[in-house]
């Protein structure tokens, strides 16, 4: 088969796994302010475990590019909140949900989906090495997007979303990692000047998502030791399940 | 095994504790921090901390995950006893209006206690290589200086001295270098011991930086203020460790 085909496929593959995040998401019967804590509480702790993750590849290959595609990625949200902020809350609509809630859901989106695009450049890089390591790559991937997906759906579900729709966003929001790794693949020399900066953006891009919209929300509503507990062991987690992988 | 690498410990150790003097700068002047200004000592610390973290969960585990994962439940369990056998789980160290006479003693307890972790922490990067234990005991020494901040703030506040304040804040830290050193003497001994160890310090400074000084700080400065120092000082952290070969 063509190799671009191929890295396209697999790539594809690892996207559609994403989905597989919302299923836990089924067994979640009703929905109350205590869960959206305790649900934003994992989703933060396992976007930064991820970001740690992004951080520990994106300073391979350059400390101070990944450091500087971090404040892009900060500068990328807050420029996001601010464009949001200029909609009057109740025209923004997302799902069953308007106003606040749409907005963290839309920001939650945006950000998953932009850290995407680093790592289909990512994935394409690697795979620039030959296709042989393909299958193990791959897998690799694909299993790292599972929690990105319980991450998306913890934030979407508790406003209302249903799982089906939480597994469709989640997908969505991996696209472009095999839309990215295509060109990544093709011009392996290019992307791997790019990529430390395309790595800390998206790292600082879910830090901080993490830091100004979800870990707010989960003290605001949940108990602050079982926040904690649940952010700490979500983190630590994501970091050994990915230095496993 | 000569006394050499022991008294590097000892004394790197000891810098950094003493830097903890410098947060009663305010205070001497006689400007007392702002809420905010003390906000941002919080996320300050609590960003420097989770960088911390970051270093250990990449640097210290040398692929051992399950130990390194059951050492991060030891840590979070062992913050939760202590603070549920102290009665300081529901101290707000920060909130200076509403605490009550003996919450003087259980800041300086919860302090203490807090020390000791990060003195695990240094014990457990100087095991990994002095260059790395140097970066770390440098990251906590700035670390120290906004938590004596905060702390002298709270003492002053009770009617304590500046000078009295300085020496306990300062005193409060004895507990990092007795176990930077002992951590670092038992690892010595036992290196097997160090994805364990390391683990338990990963564990106990999330834990803590997520329990202890963020969500107080987001009342006093507000979310994005809050989101911005604490990543910046991530930022920071990342790239000393990265100094250190
Ligand atoms: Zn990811
Ligand atoms: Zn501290």
């Amino acid at each position: 088969m063509n190799e671009v085909l191929l890295v396209f496929l697999y790539a594809l593959f690892t996207a559609v796994a994403t989905g597989f995040g919302a299923i836990p998401f089924a067994f979640v019967r009703e929905i109350s302010e205590r869960v959206t804590a305790y649900s934003s509480a994992i989703a933060g702790g396992l976007m930064l475990g991820a970001s740690f993750g992004l951080v520990a590849e994106g300073t391979v290959y350059g400390r101070g590019e990944t450091l500087i595609g971090a404040l892009l990625g900060v500068a990328f949200i807050l420029v996001t909140q601010l464009l949001l902020r200029e909609y009057d809350s109740q025209d923004l609509v997302f799902g069953a949900a308007t106003g606040e809630g749409a907005k963290k859901m839309l920001l939650m989106v945006i950000v998953m989906t932009v850290h995407s695009f680093a790592e289909g450049v990512a994935v394409g890089v690697s795979f620039g090495g030959g296709v042989t390591l393909g299958a193990v790559i791959t897998i690799a991937i694909a299993l790292h997007n599972v929690p990105e997906g319980v991450a998306i759906s913890a934030v979407l579900r508790p406003q209302g979303v249903s799982v089906a729709r939480c597994a469709g966003w989640s997908v969505f929001s991996s696209l472009p990692q095999p839309l990215m790794a295509v060109p990544a693949f093709l011009f392996v020399e290019t992307f791997r000047t790019a990529l430390p900066y395309g790595l800390g953006f998206a790292a600082g891009a879910m830090v901080f998502m993490v830091l100004v919209e979800l870990l707010p929300e989960a003290y605001e509503h949940g108990d602050r030791a079982q926040v904690a507990t649940v952010a700490t062991l979500s983190a630590v987690g994501m970091v050994l399940f990915q230095q496993w992988l | 095994m000569t006394l050499e690498p022991y008294s590097e410990v000892l004394l790197f150790s000891s810098l950094a504790a003493a830097t903890a003097v410098l947060g009663i700068a305010p205070e001497a002047f006689g400007r007392a921090p702002s809420r905010a200004a003390i906000g941002w000592a919080n996320a300050l610390a609590c960003g420097l901390m989770i960088g911390v973290a970051y270093v250990l969960l990449t640097e210290g585990l040398s692929g051992a995950l399950i130990a390194g994962g059951l050492g991060t439940l030891l840590g979070v369990g062992f913050v939760r006893a202590s603070h549920a056998a102290a009665g300081t789980g529901e101290l707000d160290v920060d909130r200076l209006e509403s605490s009550g006479p003996g919450d003087g003693y259980k800041a300086i307890l919860v302090d203490a206690l807090h020390a000791a972790d990060e003195g695990v922490a240094i014990g457990v990067a100087m095991a990994v290589s002095m260059p790395l234990g140097i970066a770390m005991a440098a990251t906590l020494a700035v670390h120290n200086i906004p938590e004596a901040m905060v702390l002298s703030t709270v003492l002053t506040r009770r009617g304590l001295s500046v000078p009295r304040a300085a020496v306990v804040t300062v005193a409060v830290n004895a507990s990092q270098v007795v176990l930077a050193v002992a951590s670092f003497g038992v690892l010595g001994f036992v290196p097997g011991a160090l994805p364990v160890v390391a683990g338990f310090a990963v564990g106990a400074l999330m834990y803590r930086s997520l329990v202890e000084l963020l969500p107080e700080s987001y009342h006093q400065a507000g979310e994005t203020s809050i989101a911005v120092v604490t990543l910046l000082a991530m930022g920071v952290v990342v790239f000393l460790a990265g100094v250190a070969p």
